[in-house]
């Protein structure tokens, strides 16, 4: 097969490039610590009450680490906070510099997970448990977004986290 | 570039054809799926500025007809990328097979009862649509819940496109036995590339719809798996993407050097460029599903190598057209470095419409490998950014490339010529324009933090930080609507109404170069790396995401 001088250079160059942006991606997931959601445990969306689930809310574990246990439903996130905004929505606090596990589940279809300027970004699948651990460096407020369509009302379905400066 | 057929006389299917005009057959069969291609698009296209205004914050109109936002969204998301996509697909396939061949379909009556089975599928699907029993968008995932009319029309639709696929094999066939020892013609090589992808991924979906979906919606199952629908569906996902593009590919590899008076620039590295595509679109897929809880790390990284590994015979195509528009450029007098891009057809819709679309498609290419890196893909996952990159594949390089095609395909459908050269080209440069704006606007809004599939216009909260951008957006849909007029005009003119006769010849070559290779055409081999790989790469993701203790957990929820 006859390859023209040029394009087989070409050729190379693209292998090159493409070889060192996965080699950056391997090393933004081991080096950085930036890592996707992966495969954890099935639960049974229509009988949450016999799980971790039945009592969303957040837990302190103790040196700066904390767990989160969400629901998401049609169309509202309960985060087991007593706390609303305005508009009725829930609001979570965290200290900054803390870091949070998540862990959300669904009731009923397939929502999505989004904290706005975070590496927060999750499909809430039912029948999964979904799980991603951030870390607030940043003290303010920040939206969490369903960003999967989940019938009329999924884009007021958010709540928001506040996270707290130490001083305060 | 008609060359007689060198086939022998005694065969039976033997055609000539006309060079500025369809024989009456072809008309009525290729007609009639471009019909339908324009009659979707016709409501499809309009519902695209209306999405952009109702998600302006500074705007927020309710949409005209389509009031509830994601019935509007479903009917976009299915007539554009699903309904105008297949039909044009298929029909433009005959048109490439027959004419390339010089012979007829293997059989028309066939191709009459796939494009009926693929009609009342869309009759069916547009009823459940229309009557808003269907808000369930284009990727239709479980359990949202659809009538059962909408899974029977897709179903149908599917199964058209294979009876319609295995049209083009026998016909293919038939040709392979009477001239042996020839290569195909590079056109007919990638539509049949085309359809054995197509025909392989759209397994999966069939499978999701036929065992999942349909027997949901008409109660006979109860309870179905989101996880395993959403495998399922993306096993089909990716390589429809490519579905769309192979056709526009066709065009760029096989019919603008036609267009431009230039031989391509290496026919050999074409065919390895299908071939890598035909078999790797499939076993990558999970890059849809970076973010899904249900599936493994491990399968991420992996689809997401070899959804680098895809992106070659892309690079590939994208120096074998440069260059073979270099060579257009400079043998119409054009020199220095870039010069040569100054001689190429400004003017012509035929060519301004592929080369902008082209262009476009760069732009697709990087944000999509960008998509592909899975940690940046936390930062974009369902974001503007998203709609903002496949409007620049889908929207952009795919559909211009449609759009350049029915400029010459459409005048010698109706022995008429095109309705206004000028309108075209104007058609091609504005919806450049728009989609560019379109798509910058979507993917910075996105990586703002706005949310893809959301009714901005019935948001509570709105964040400052994307709302300029979406408003941008609507500027953008502006635009596009301009454009959108004019497309219409320009069609309607050329059907009903423009007087004189076609311009442009069809761009088909009959004949392989010399020295095309052969080995490219061992077909069962390559099928069989396509079972191979798939099996590696989705195996083990579809038994992960089955709950083999439990079976299936969830009941269907309907969305009206
Ligand atoms: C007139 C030009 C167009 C405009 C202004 C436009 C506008 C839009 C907008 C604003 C969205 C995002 C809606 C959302 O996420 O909430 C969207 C989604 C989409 N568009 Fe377009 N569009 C146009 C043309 C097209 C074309 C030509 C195609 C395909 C051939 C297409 C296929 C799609 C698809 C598949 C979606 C995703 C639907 C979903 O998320 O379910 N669009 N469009
Ligand atoms: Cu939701
Ligand atoms: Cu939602």
């Amino acid at each position: 097969m006859h390859i023209d001088r040029l394009e087989r250079n070409y050729l190379i160059a693209v292998a090159l490039v493409l070889g060192v942006f996965f080699a950056a991606l391997i090393a933004g997931a081991l080096v950085f610590g930036v890592r996707l959601p992966t495969a954890t445990a099935f639960v049974n969306p229509l009988a949450l009450a016999d799980t971790q689930f039945a009592n969303p809310g957040l837990r302190d574990l103790g040196d700066g680490k904390y767990e989160a246990v969400i629901v998401a439903g049609m169309w509202r996130f309960q985060v087991g906070t007593n706390e609303f905004s305005e508009t009725g929505h829930e609001i979570m606090r965290v200290p900054v510099n803390s870091q949070v596990t998540f862990n959300i589940t669904s009731r009923d279809i397939t929502h999505g997970f989004m904290i706005e300027f975070h590496n927060a970004n999750m499909e809430i699948v039912p029948g999964q448990v979904a799980r991603q651990t951030v870390t607030f460096r940043r003290p303010g407020e920040y939206h969490v977004q369903c960003h999967e369509y989940c019938g009329r009302d999924h884009a007021n379905m958010f709540f928001t986290i506040i996270v707290e400066d130490a001083a305060a | 570039m008609q060359a007689v057929s060198p086939a022998p006389k005694s065969e039976a299917n033997i055609l000539t054809f006309p060079r500025l005009g369809m024989l009456s057959s072809e008309r009525a069969l290729i007609g009639a799926h471009i019909l339908v291609a324009l009659l979707a698009i016709s409501i499809g296209l309009l519902l695209g500025p209306a999405q952009a205004y109702r998600r302006a914050p500074a705007l927020q109109w309710e949409i005209p007809v389509f009031s509830y936002y994601y019935q509007a969204l479903t009917l976009h998301g299915v007539l554009n990328a699903l309904v105008f996509t297949t039909f044009f697909i298929v029909g433009f396939s005959y048109f490439v097979v027959q004419r390339s061949l010089q012979r007829a379909l293997a059989s028309v009556t066939v191709g009459w009862i796939a494009w009926v089975l693929m009609f009342i599928g869309v009759v069916l699907a547009g009823f459940a649509m229309l009557t808003g029993q269907a808000n369930v968008l284009y990727t239709f995932y479980a359990p949202m819940l659809a009538h059962w009319t909408f899974y029977l029309g897709l179903a149908l639709v599917i199964v058209g496109s294979w009876v319609a696929g295995g049209n083009i094999f026998v016909t293919y066939m038939m040709w392979r036995r009477a001239n042996p020892g020839k290569a195909v013609p590079l056109a007919v090589f990638a539509t049949v590339a085309n359809f054995i992808m197509w025909i392989s991924a759209s397994l999966g979906v069939a499978i999701e719809v036929l065992t999942m979906l349909l027997p949901l919606s008409l109660g006979i199952v109860q309870t179905t798996d989101p996880q395993v629908s959403r495998i399922l569906f993306w096993f089909f996902g990716h390589p429809l993407v490519y579905f769309w593009l192979l056709p526009a590919y066709t065009s760029w590899y096989t019919m603008m050097p036609i267009q431009f008076k230039v031989p391509v620039f290496s026919d050999t590295l074409a065919r390895v460029a299908f071939i890598m595509i035909m078999i790797i679109s499939i076993p990558i897929g999970v890059h849809h599903l970076f973010v899904d809880p249900g599936v493994s790390e491990v399968a991420k990284v992996m689809h997401s190598l070899l959804t680098f590994v895809v992106s070659v015979p892309s690079f590939l195509t994208a120096f074998n057209i440069a260059a073979t528009l270099e060579r257009a450029g400079r043998a119409r007098g054009g020199t220095g470095l870039l010069g040569w891009m100054l001689k190429l057809e400004w003017g012509n819709p035929v060519m301004v419409s592929q080369v902008l679309g082209m262009m476009m498609f760069i732009i697709g290419g990087v944000t999509g490998l960008m998509n592909a890196s899975f940690t940046l893909n936390i930062a974009l996952h369902n974001t503007t950014w998203v709609p903002g990159h496949f409007h620049t594949t889908l929207a952009g390089g795919v559909f211009m490339t449609y759009m350049g095609i029915l400029y010459w395909m459409l005048p010698i459908m109706r022995g008429r010529k095109l309705f206004s050269r000028p309108l075209a080209t104007a058609q091609a440069y504005t919806w450049f324009i728009g989609m560019l704006l379109f798509g910058i606007s979507m993917g910075r809004a996105g990586l703002e933090g706005a949310a893809r599939r959301t009714d901005v216009g019935s948001a509570q909260v709105i964040s400052e930080y994307w709302a300029p951008w979406l408003n941008v957006t609507a500027i953008a849909g502006t635009i596009l609507l301009i454009s959108v007029v004019l497309l219409f005009i320009v069609v309607i003119g050329t059907w009903f109404f423009s007087k004189g006769d076609p311009e442009d010849p069809a761009p088909i070559t009959t004949v392989a170069p010399s020295g095309a290779p052969l080995w490219t055409e061992r077909w069962s081999l390559w099928i069989a790396l396509i079972v191979i790989s798939n099996v590696v790469m989705w195996g083990p993701v579809l038994l992960e995401g089955l709950n083999f203790v439990n079976g299936f957990w969830s009941v269907g929820y309907p969305m009206n």
